[in-house]
């Protein structure tokens, strides 16, 4: 029988900060736990609960696991902050985390989007991070998510018969669909953004590519990168690598594990895709 | 200025399988009155989240106790959202206000957002008279929300497969078949969608407390909905105590981004507590 979850509250920098720790058996003892960061406009929870079953499935294979949210996100107190400047609640929630589970001496953060990409930003700044899991990491700009758009999401669409079938039928919007396509050919372009609705900050961040390989350059723990098939972030991001000599070196390096879930989606909303990414995350922290 | 309050102490009721998230906010002050956060269903809670906080932290400074509870396969809590049931969340309902009602030695109000709201009704007619309801953007109609979260998987169903094999009718059939049906990541259960099925608070005695009803709407100037208008109407004519009011701002519970309604904020406190929040 596991234990039951804690729930915490701790201050950061004037503010309170909530949080629930899944404990391991009693008795056991884990030198590493993950500590779950949230990203996107999602809360400690997760999309469809995902983090809070995440962190059971760790702490019932013996990887204590606690999630928690950001100053001004969730049930967190303070003003609300993107992901770029959360450095002081990963280091606090690390503090309070390691306080929590007797004999416990390193981490692993465990990122979704662009908590992926503010790991990447932490990581390297301290030492009892030990290693990373990055899911479909966040890297936005304005012409890389209209090129990952067009390349992945338009161009599957067209091949497919039902669209026509509906387009016959008149039930596609043919103005408002060729409008946004006209905008993402703009926008792939180096004009306008895109008006399509994105799963994350809207705002693309200026340098984040480069503060992310500085990151993963600056990083020396192991690294596994989950990518969904069906995600344009992950697209982008794969895109991305696939583009530049650095990023393809650093993902070549045999410390990264890369896995893959061709149908899944980004935030892996079926059981199957979420108990394989729970899997695939306390077989790789047992492994090293 | 206000005083610092404390903080808010998240736990969990119980243990095990009956295990539910909780967050006190204690009341700065003596005690003026007690309230119990019912939150919507599904991604709607995890929306929501933000302003709840925000709202429940401004009343504890005010002087009111203030309790949020994950319902059973919700949030935080045990259990899976697929085993949840309607009688279940009604359980919870009473095991929260019981607890809020021993912590601050008053009569427990029920505060409710979208279907947690019509979950605060069904809870206030089973001879559980709270001593007011807040309601902001009840779900009026079981039957309505149970098809707007059914369209979600006949949306996805479009995507992924190319065609929409059916719409939320044959969803139905399947659910009233007794499959499961897994939709945005959330495992809907029959027996919860036959409950949602048959919640409608048009068929619900008027509820025997002052009622605070708040929808927001995209412009201040805007009348309420027409069916919230429609229900609060047949309550008032049956002798209810039912105060509506419309308050411009973004339906936060359903944003792409986390959104604020300070407009919200402002007109609660108002309504509860007799003053108004110096903007």
């Amino acid at each position: 029988m596991q234990p039951d979850e804690q729930a915490l509250c701790f201050p950061c920098d004037g503010d309170w900060l909530t949080a629930v720790l899944s404990p391991i058996g009693p008795g056991a003892l884990a030198r590493r736990g993950v500590l779950i960061v949230v990203g996107g406009p999602q809360y400690r929870a997760g999309s469809h609960r995902q983090f809070a079953l995440l962190a059971r499935s760790l702490a019932a294979a013996g990887i204590p696991a606690m999630r928690f949210d950001y100053r001004g996100m969730g049930d967190s107190g303070g003003d609300p902050r993107t992901f770029e400047a959360v450095d002081l609640d990963l280091r606090t929630a690390i503090d309070r985390f390691i306080a929590a589970v007797p004999g416990m001496q390193e981490v692993v953060l465990w990122g979704l989007c662009d908590a992926a990409s503010a790991a990447l930003f932490y990581a390297r700044h301290d030492r009892r991070v030990a290693g990373l899991v990055l899911a479909n990491p966040w890297a936005r700009t304005s012409d890389g998510l209209a090129r990952a758009t067009l390349k992945h999401y338009y161009v599957a669409r067209l091949l497919q018969p039902a669209f026509w079938k509906k387009l016959v039928s008149g039930r596609f919007d043919v103005r408002g669909s060729l409008g946004s396509l006209v905008g993402l050919v703009r926008s792939a372009r180096g004009g306008a953004a895109p008006a399509m609705q994105v799963p994350t900050p809207a705002v693309p961040a200026p340098g984040l590519r480069e503060r992310m390989l500085a990151g993963w350059q600056g990083f020396r723990g192991p690294i596994l990168l989950i990518t969904s098939g069906a995600d344009l972030t992950a697209q982008e991001f794969l895109d991305m690598v696939k583009a530049s000599r650095p990023w393809q070196k650093l993902l070549a390096d045999p410390r990264v594990q890369r896995q893959t879930l061709a149908a899944a989606d980004h935030t892996f909303s079926r059981r199957e895709w979420r108990d394989q990414v729970a899997g695939w995350t306390a077989a790789w922290v047992r492994s090293w | 200025m206000h005083a610092a309050a404390s903080p808010p102490q998240p736990f969990f009721l119980d243990t095990g399988a009956a295990a539910r998230f909780c967050l006190y906010h204690a009341p700065l002050g003596p005690c003026r009155g007690a309230w119990l956060f019912l939150h919507p269903f599904a991604e709607e809670m995890n929306k929501a989240r933000r302003m709840v906080a925000l709202q429940a932290r401004a009343l504890a400074q005010r002087g009111h106790a203030v309790l949020q509870i994950d319902l059973h396969g919700c949030g935080d809590s045990a259990g899976d959202f697929a085993d949840a049931t309607w009688e279940g969340w009604l359980d919870d309902v009473a095991r929260g206000a019981a607890w809020l009602h021993e912590r601050s030695g008053q009569a427990v109000a029920l505060w409710g957002l979208r279907l947690g709201a019509l979950l605060a009704l069904d809870h206030a007619r089973h001879g559980n008279a709270p001593p007011a309801l807040l309601l902001w953007q009840p779900v009026l109609n079981g039957s309505q929300a149970l098809t707007q979260f059914l369209r979600l998987k006949v949306a996805s169903q479009m995507l992924t497969e190319g065609g929409d094999n059916g719409g939320t009718a044959a969803l139905r059939e399947v659910l009233a078949a007794g499959q499961p049906l897994e939709i945005a990541g959330y495992t809907l259960a029959p027996a919860l969608a036959q409950a949602l099925d048959h919640l409608d608070a048009t068929r619900l005695p008027p509820p025997a407390c002052p009622v605070h009803w708040f929808e927001l709407v995209a412009d201040a100037a805007r009348p309420l909905p027409p069916a919230a208008a429609r229900v609060a109407e047949a309550w008032c004519r049956q002798g209810a105590h039912v105060r509506t009011q419309a308050v411009a701002g973004p339906q936060f519970w359903a944003t792409q981004e986390i959104a604020e309604c300070p407009a919200l904020l402002d007109a609660t406190i108002a309504a509860l507590t007799g003053t108004i929040h110096a903007a």
